[in-house]
């Protein structure tokens, strides 16, 4: 039961973290300027393109081999798994984003709202609808992914699982993990089903 | 009203506008007519400030918005262009009205957000003119809910709320059938009896021709003839205008 709180409290920081963060993260990659867009595509890139596993590795173990400072392991959780998600989310605003049709930003234009106005009220609104399954699917998989702080040691819900199961000789303590990750799961897609049919007045 | 000389825009090699004056007066309606690529919607489009000239100046309800030198066109303030983006409205060929909203909120949102209206004045000019386009009973609907024609007459609303002293349409009708595009020229021709000033690009000969004060036909980014409507359907004097319209009644 208690590594149910640390798979949550990864969930939650993540998910707080990386969702703001994803933006900055697709203003860079759409930026006029040049090498910021360079640097940020080559930053999602390595993000998406090697394994998450990898990477907690990497953020752990980096700084003690180059700084020779060691930090807190969930820390390095953390920052693990918000700079592999932003590069995820950053992906699926920029999806959302250019798929506006112009028309929106010229009839805000000519009305004379300004250039904040029209983001927050009237592209920001469209976007969220569009790419809000896109956003469920990797909460989703954001759920499953926690499994691996196992790595580092953190005992979150599977590493307990799996002492446990190893402890009593039974694999049943890892079936009853995998419950719990399946539940949880079906709250996240309960809760974007909502939300989704909540905005399903419009298009 | 308006006032346009020598105005010159280009993207990239490609010259869309080459040397466009004309002027119009306060409470007439224009109708530009012309083939597709000949630069009418380049045009509406820097008038309305949606895009930016190269080069010429242009005045607008009595002010100048951009003015030449040395070959070039040179802005007004941004309090200046603001100011004279309120005055002007400009209505879609696709509409582009704001489909998480409400017919009622699409026409209030710039009037609260823009011209500091409060709620009830906002609702209470919607209302009115929603009335006008025979849409009252739509004030609660969504744009998807709406036919081609009606949309198009909350975008007319829309525009008309802000009070602009000019009004421009980028080939309003193009979109429709000729039900629906007989529904949206009718409510224009209602604002032009009550003296609205109109600019409108159109495909809509009948219309160019019987509803509004001038004409202007253009061609290869340039005014090919500029006049009264009856004339020059009549007895367009250029050739090209000629050619132009003979397609147009072979065709129909």
């Amino acid at each position: 039961m208690k590594g149910m709180t640390f798979s949550v409290r990864i969930f939650f920081l993540t998910l707080l973290f990386s969702l703001p963060f994803g933006f900055v993260v697709a203003k860079g990659r759409m930026s006029k300027i040049a090498p910021v867009r360079w640097f940020t595509d080559l930053y999602i890139q390595i993000m998406r393109g090697t394994p998450l596993i990898l990477q907690l590795l990497f953020f752990y173990f980096a700084p003690y081999y180059i700084f020779h400072a060691s930090y807190d392991r969930f820390v390095a959780v953390i920052v693990a798994y918000v700079l592999n998600y932003s590069a995820y989310f950053a992906e699926i605003y920029r999806s959302g984003l250019q798929s506006m049709d112009r028309g929106q930003y010229e009839a805000s234009s000519v009305l004379g709202f300004t250039k904040a106005y029209t983001f927050f009220h009237i592209i920001l609104p469209q976007v969220f609808k569009k790419i809000l399954p896109s956003i469920g699917n990797e909460v989703v998989t954001l759920v499953k992914d926690t499994s691996l702080a196992s790595t580092l040691g953190i005992a979150e819900l599977f590493r307990v699982a799996q002492t446990s199961s190893s402890r009593v000789f039974s694999t049943t303590p890892i079936f009853v993990a995998g419950v719990f990750y399946f539940v949880m799961n079906y709250l996240v897609a309960k809760f974007f089903d909502v939300v989704e049919r909540k905005l399903d007045y419009y298009e | 009203m308006i006032n346009a000389r020598s105005i010159v825009k280009s993207f990239g090699d490609n010259v869309v506008l080459k040397d466009i004056s004309f002027t119009l007066e306060k409470g007439h309606v224009l109708s530009i007519i012309g083939p597709s690529g000949s630069g009418k919607s380049t045009l509406l489009r820097i008038l309305t400030q949606l895009e930016s000239a190269d080069g010429g100046s242009l005045d607008l309800v009595g002010k100048t918005l951009f003015r030449d030198v040395d070959g070039r066109a040179v802005y007004e303030s941004n309090a200046v262009r603001r100011e004279l983006n309120l005055k002007t409205g400009l209505v879609f060929q696709n509409f582009n009205l704001f489909p998480h909203f409400s017919v009622l909120r699409n026409i209030t949102e710039a009037q609260r957000a823009v011209l500091r209206r409060g709620k009830e004045e906002a609702e209470e000019k919607a209302m009115e003119l929603l009335k006008k386009m025979n849409l009252a009973d739509r004030a609660n609907s969504y744009p998807c809910e709406l036919s081609g024609g009606q949309k198009q007459r909350v975008s007319i609303a829309r525009a008309l709320a802000m009070d602009p002293e000019i009004l421009f349409f980028d080939e309003p009708t193009s979109a429709l059938d000729p039900e629906l595009t007989m529904e949206v020229l009718k409510v224009i021709r209602s604002l032009a009896e009550e003296k609205m000033t109109m600019v409108v690009v159109t495909h809509e000969m009948n219309f160019a021709k019987g509803s509004s004060d001038e004409a202007l036909f253009m061609d290869e980014g340039v005014i090919v003839e500029h006049g009264n409507p009856v004339e020059l359907f009549e007895n367009p004097k250029e050739e090209r205008l000629k050619r132009f319209l003979n397609t147009f009644n072979s065709r129909t």
